[in-house]
């Protein structure tokens, strides 16, 4: 999976489940202050993310340290990688 | 010279009679609470302190900073009785706890508060036997069914989403606990608007500036309304109501 389809792929995650209009979701979006989630609706975006990409990422310490857009999409990225191997 | 006459007016008998009147109030509903308790079921004790801080708040805030600060209200659920309601507030001033009197009567209330508010001397442990929920303090599926017990009991709960105080006067983001809750209950849930209060006192501080703080209760959002909504959505959908009727109320000043 190339980087271009990640991040349209994460993109559209936080557009059906969060309608979140296009044009905000730059990787620099800081996904608390910016576009406004907050500990329950990770709850929501992690189920959201396992289910669009098949991956789990649930039980992963990593997703506490995620703050924008471009961390997820270098996790989801990552993970991809590690599933592959 | 005036200015710093009517602040140190204010800031001397406001604090003079809230140590007085607080004293008073405690020690007395304090004896009053523990008597009714005697014969009295605990729902309806509950009841009574519930009603006895809501007047301890009114007279914090509409009479012991009287004249110099002053409250507008208005309410635009004029005739709306259909509670118990999930009120949601701005929050901008550590005073925003005592204001609820107003826009939440005749309603028995409980409000949802940060951490700070139980450590208070005495007013802390007083809401904590009220009922008032510390939200940091417990895990989410604890705060839904305490909540939904307490909206099912006809008990209206008042919550203020940001969970900390506006530094720069703008509505922040809103936490979404209440609102998933509101998804449960099905309860209509009420936005107020608060503005005028930032110093009144400003964060950081203890001394109370003049001023005129104004409350607009809106009209309630019914369960009918949000039905479809995700949390997210719903939470946002309200945090633009309030920050609409924030933006009218500032430019009205």
């Amino acid at each position: 999976m190339v980087e271009q389809d990640i991040i349209r792929m994460v993109n559209e995650v936080f557009n059906e489940s969060f309608e979140i209009p296009e044009d905000k979701l730059v990787p620099g979006a800081n996904i608390f202050n910016d576009l406004g989630l907050d500990s329950l609706d990770i709850v929501d975006l992690v189920v959201a993310l396992q289910k669009k990409f098949a991956v789990t990422i649930r039980d992963d310490e990593r997703v506490r340290t995620i703050r924008t857009l471009g961390d997820i999409h270098n996790f989801i990225q990552l993970i991809k990688k590690e599933n592959k191997k | 010279m005036i200015r710093f006459l009517k602040l140190a007016y204010l800031n001397f008998t406001f604090y003079l009679f809230f140590i007085l009147f607080s004293s008073a109030a405690v020690t007395s509903c304090g004896v009053g609470i523990v008597l009714s308790a005697l014969v009295l079921s605990r729902r309806r004790v509950l009841r009574l302190l519930r009603r006895v801080i809501c007047w301890y708040g009114t007279v914090i805030i509409r009479i012991l900073p009287f004249p110099l600060v002053r409250i507008r209200y208005t309410n635009y659920a004029s005739g709306e009785d259909q509670g118990p309601f999930i009120f949601v507030c701005n929050h901008r001033s550590s005073s925003d706890p005592f204001l609820m009197a107003g826009p939440c009567r005749p309603y028995e209330c409980i409000q949802v508060v940060n951490v700070w508010p139980f450590r208070l001397p005495v007013l802390g442990l007083v809401a904590k036997i009220a009922g008032y929920l510390s939200v940091r303090e417990m895990p989410f599926e604890d705060f839904l069914k305490t909540t939904s017990k307490l909206l099912a009991e006809g008990v209206s709960v008042i919550v203020f989403p940001e969970g900390t105080r506006s530094r720069d006067n703008s509505v922040g983001q809103f936490h979404s606990a209440i609102f998933r809750v509101a998804l449960q209950t099905q309860r209509p849930i009420v936005p107020l608007c608060i503005t005028g209060n930032e110093r009144i006192p400003p964060v950081g501080s203890g001394i109370l500036e003049p001023g005129i703080i104004k409350i607009n209760r809106l009209k309630a959002v019914p369960w009918e309304t949000y039905r479809t909504f995700t949390p997210f959505k719903l939470k946002n959908f309200v945090r633009g109501m309030i920050i609409q009727e924030v933006a009218a109320m500032e430019k009205a000043l």
